[in-house]
């Protein structure tokens, strides 16, 4: 249990450096970026209509004109407290909007996280199996397709099959056009295709991945010998099991996938989740609302790292044992 | 990114038109007609207010400033964007301009019920002026009601133009303002209320049933906020009634709906740098390129023939000197122009003048293809005239600073002469305006007269004398002001539009409540 701990708190203390750094290069990134909040925010036609004394009080409300090292620990020391600070374009506190923005997304978000995990792993055990023969061609065939497509370029089109040509569909939102009653089916209706884009991006890599390990596996000398036993059920006792661990890996790495594939594929859909907050931040300058934004992704991903780390231990014996050595 | 979206969505879309020609009538869902179909508009993204439907924090102003819809406002803006009543019922200024007096109407009640008096509005003005976030208020002293139906403003200093901005002030009740949630929950006097708001998605508006003016004859607008192409499906779904779209699309087709192009001063010009620059610091120059320049080409090759000339940074306003439009397009008058000022072809074709050759740089800011447009198209022009232009994507961090020595695309138009005066006047720390080097005593003493007019009428004459001293000087050459397209479901009757300022968003239904349906 010792070693668990151990491992935890290791884990943890990385994990505080790990959203220091992302925090740091993320601040950095904006404050060198040319965008200027005032132009973006108020619009440079407005600002020419404007007294010099104005464009000034929006300089010290945008931050402008205060040294960066000194906004980064303003920043910080408030996060250090719990105070995300106050999104400067929505005026409401960063929390607030975060947990509001997160509400809408993980419904889908996770939907298309299980669902790409899923097929992705049938799929790939699938291609693995049946090598060389038509069932790998057309999965290998789907997942090459898939992953040099866009993502917002396949959002579109299946905006287009199914709101435009089809009309079976909504053209975006999460909720109905009008204000009609939101009923949980017309939530789902909504969320459909925004999760179907993301699973379908999101399952490529994982099946191309588990595809590669799959044949790997059953070139092993221990397959060979189990065959040469005449062993039945070769796939599901030899196979599955050795696949598991790196299927695992690649189930909580692709959170990270499917969180950043959601920033684009929300803006096709007119979906009002955390990816169309993290645009409208990034492009708008501001800056706690983006920090925000950045710190508890890069939180959640780093979090479904450490579940899988967490997971192997329980799955493998041998990590376990492994862990316990040291 | 938008032009390959683009690209591929008019790949897709004449795939679509070859598979699903006659299907597409079926399911659409056709309006019934009378007043009481709902409408839905479609705006882009950045025109949702973030912060809410709160004046304080900038509803209805900014660069595209547009009626407030949910809140009354003491003036508006006519048609000819003349001055007109909402609330006020008369106004009056003092001699020395820093005293306005403002009456009001006294039978109009917010939508909670109780009556709208000159507390709420002196309130409004006062909270405004702390906490504006966008509008300038800076020339407001404090605001105070001197009893139930009048207003006095102290200004700071003298702002004949203070009827533009009362005309997009929203008037708050003070007995229900909390900045805490008014932006979210606003309770208003106008012609709608707010029904619904999906953040990131939808605003709903419900028309006011005790409303004191006409009846809305539009019972409830849906706005969504959706990306361009986006949009763009909407429409082709059948799902909006009107959606904003730009030049690029405006050569596809939608069964069932039509391309409205309104009129706008969203202008785009250049400046010439009446100093820092060898080229256009000699006056002839400035004039020939101003009389060069072939603005027609200009709207067909970039704008799709969606534009209107430009020639000032006011076209169409009251305070606009009209005879500025009577420059013609003359290349030749111009080449004419440029031999008199000494500035002779050279062997390539490019002119000299005591050895300088006549080069250069037209900067545009990156990422704005319509601007890089024009850059092009204006460099195509100069090589006509003999004059060698190169062009340069800049960022904004850069383009304050190119500015000052270098020939940058711009893009203005505002419902208020201040901007004519941010561009022209010498700035207060600066011996020269703020944009663009250029310092003319006789423009800054008539644009000050100007603001400090009593007169709102005799105002606008001295703007124009201004302007007809600038057009001698032509520090900025005016080009063209861009249209604004929308696809519009037929049947459906748009009202009459005002010249839209800069940027496409909501001053699209200032007059929602009269459009109707056929």
């Amino acid at each position: 249990m010792k070693h668990r701990l151990q491992f935890t708190a290791k884990k943890l203390v990385r994990m505080a450096l790990l959203l220091l750094g992302v925090s740091l290069t993320a601040f950095f990134l904006m404050d060198t970026s040319p965008l200027d909040p005032l132009r973006t925010n108020i619009g440079q036609a407005a600002l020419g209509t404007m007294s010099p004394e104005q464009v000034a009080r929006l300089e010290e409300y945008w931050g402008v004109n205060t040294p960066p090292v000194e906004r980064y620990l303003g920043w910080l020391g408030d996060v250090l407290r719990g105070d995300f600070g106050t999104s400067l374009l929505y005026r409401r506190p960063v929390l607030e909007v975060i947990g509001q923005r997160l509400r809408a997304s993980l419904g889908v978000l996770v939907c298309a996280w299980l669902l790409s995990g899923a097929l992705g792993l049938a799929l790939g055990v699938l291609a693995g199996a049946s090598r060389g023969r038509w069932p790998d061609k057309l999965v290998r065939g789907y997942c090459l397709t898939i992953s040099s497509t866009p993502a917002f370029w396949l959002a579109l089109l299946l905006l287009m099959v199914f709101a435009v040509w089809w009309k079976v569909l909504p053209i975006g939102f999460s909720v109905p056009v009008g204000g009609a009653d939101a009923s949980l089916w017309e939530r789902l209706r909504h969320a459909f295709l925004p999760g179907l884009t993301l699973s379908v991006t999101g399952m490529a890599g994982v099946a191309l991945h588990t595809r590669e390990k799959v044949v790997d596996v059953l070139d092993s000398d221990y397959i060979l010998f189990a065959r040469a036993r005449g062993e039945k059920h070769i796939l599901r006792r030899h196979v599955l099991r050795s696949v598991a661990l790196p299927a695992i890996t690649l189930q909580f790495a692709s959170v990270g996938e499917i969180v950043g594939g959601s920033v684009l594929v929300e803006q096709v859909f007119s979906y009002p989740g955390l990816g169309q907050a993290a645009v409208a931040a990034g492009l708008g300058g501001d800056m706690p609302l983006l920090l925000g934004i950045t710190v508890i992704t890069a939180a959640i991903v780093f979090g479904g790292n450490l579940i899988a780390d967490l997971l192997y231990g329980m799955i493998d014996p041998r990590i376990r044992r492994g862990a316990a050595r040291k | 990114m938008k032009k390959s979206t683009f690209l591929l969505l008019s790949a897709l879309l004449s795939l679509a038109l070859l598979t699903s020609c006659g299907r597409r009538n079926e399911n659409s869902f056709s309006p019934e007609p009378g007043i009481s179909q709902p409408l839905t508009i479609v705006m882009p993204p950045t025109s949702e207010p973030e912060a809410g439907f709160d004046p304080a924090f900038g509803w209805g102003a900014g660069e595209h400033v547009h009626e407030p819809l949910i809140q009354s406002t003491l003036t508006v803006t006519n048609p000819d964007l003349t001055i007109g009543y909402d609330l006020a019922t008369s106004m009056e200024v003092s001699a020395d301009g820093l005293t306005w007096t403002v009456t009001i109407r006294d039978d109009v009640k917010f939508t909670d019920g109780e009556p709208l008096t000159a507390e709420d509005v002196a309130f409004t003005y006062n909270i405004v002026k702390d906490t504006s976030s966008v509008n300038d208020f800076t020339m407001l002293e404090w605001a105070e009601a001197a009893d139930e139906t009048t207003v006095i403003f102290h200004m700071t200093r003298p702002f004949s133009i203070w009827p533009y901005t009362m005309a997009i002030t929203g008037i708050v009740p003070q007995h229900a303002y909390d900045p805490a949630t008014y932006g979210s929950n606003p309770i208003g006097s106008g012609r709608y209320k707010l029904k619904q708001w999906d953040r990131g998605q939808q605003v709903i508006l419900e028309y006011n049933l005790d409303y004191y003016g006409q009846q809305p004859r539009m019972e409830q607008v849906t706005i969504l906020f959706m990306e361009e192409d986006a949009a763009f499906l909407a429409v082709q779904a059948g799902q909006a009634d009107l959606a904003y779209t730009s030049a690029a699309y405006s050569d596809q087709r939608v069964d069932g709906f039509s391309l409205l192009s309104v009129q706008t001063v969203d202008n785009r010009g250049i400046n010439l740098p009446v100093r820092n620059n060898v080229l256009t610091a000699d006056p002839l120059v400035r004039h020939a390129i101003d009389l060069g320049v072939d603005r027609q080409a200009i709207i067909d090759h970039v704008l799709n023939g969606y534009g209107t000339s430009a020639y000032s940074v006011c076209d169409g306003l009251p305070w606009w000197y009209s005879a500025t439009a009577e420059i013609s397009d003359d290349p030749e008058q111009a080449k004419r122009v440029l031999d008199a000022a000494g500035w002779l072809p050279g062997t390539d074709g490019v002119r000299e003048k005591d050895g300088v050759r006549a080069a250069l740089t037209i900067h545009y800011t990156a990422g704005d293809s319509v601007r890089q447009g024009i850059a092009a198209e204006l460099a195509n022009q100069f090589k006509e005239l003999g004059i060698q232009a190169d062009i340069k994507g800049v960022g904004w961090d850069t383009a304050y600073d190119d500015a000052l020595s270098n020939l940058l695309v711009w893009g203005w138009g505002a419902h208020t002469p201040m901007e004519l005066y941010n561009i022209y006047h010498t700035a207060p720390s600066l011996d020269s305006a703020l944009y663009s080097p250029y310092a003319n005593k006789k423009v800054d003493e008539l644009m000050d007269a100007a603001l400090a007019c009593s007169d709102l009428e005799e105002s606008y004459t001295l703007w124009q004398q201004a302007q007809e001293e600038i057009a001698k000087d032509v520090p900025w050459v005016w080009l063209v002001n861009v249209d604004h397209l929308y696809w519009v479901r037929d049947g459906l009757h748009v009202a009459e539009q005002k010249l839209h300022p800069h940027g496409h968003g909501w001053s699209i239904v200032n007059n929602v409540d009269q459009w109707s349906w056929e």
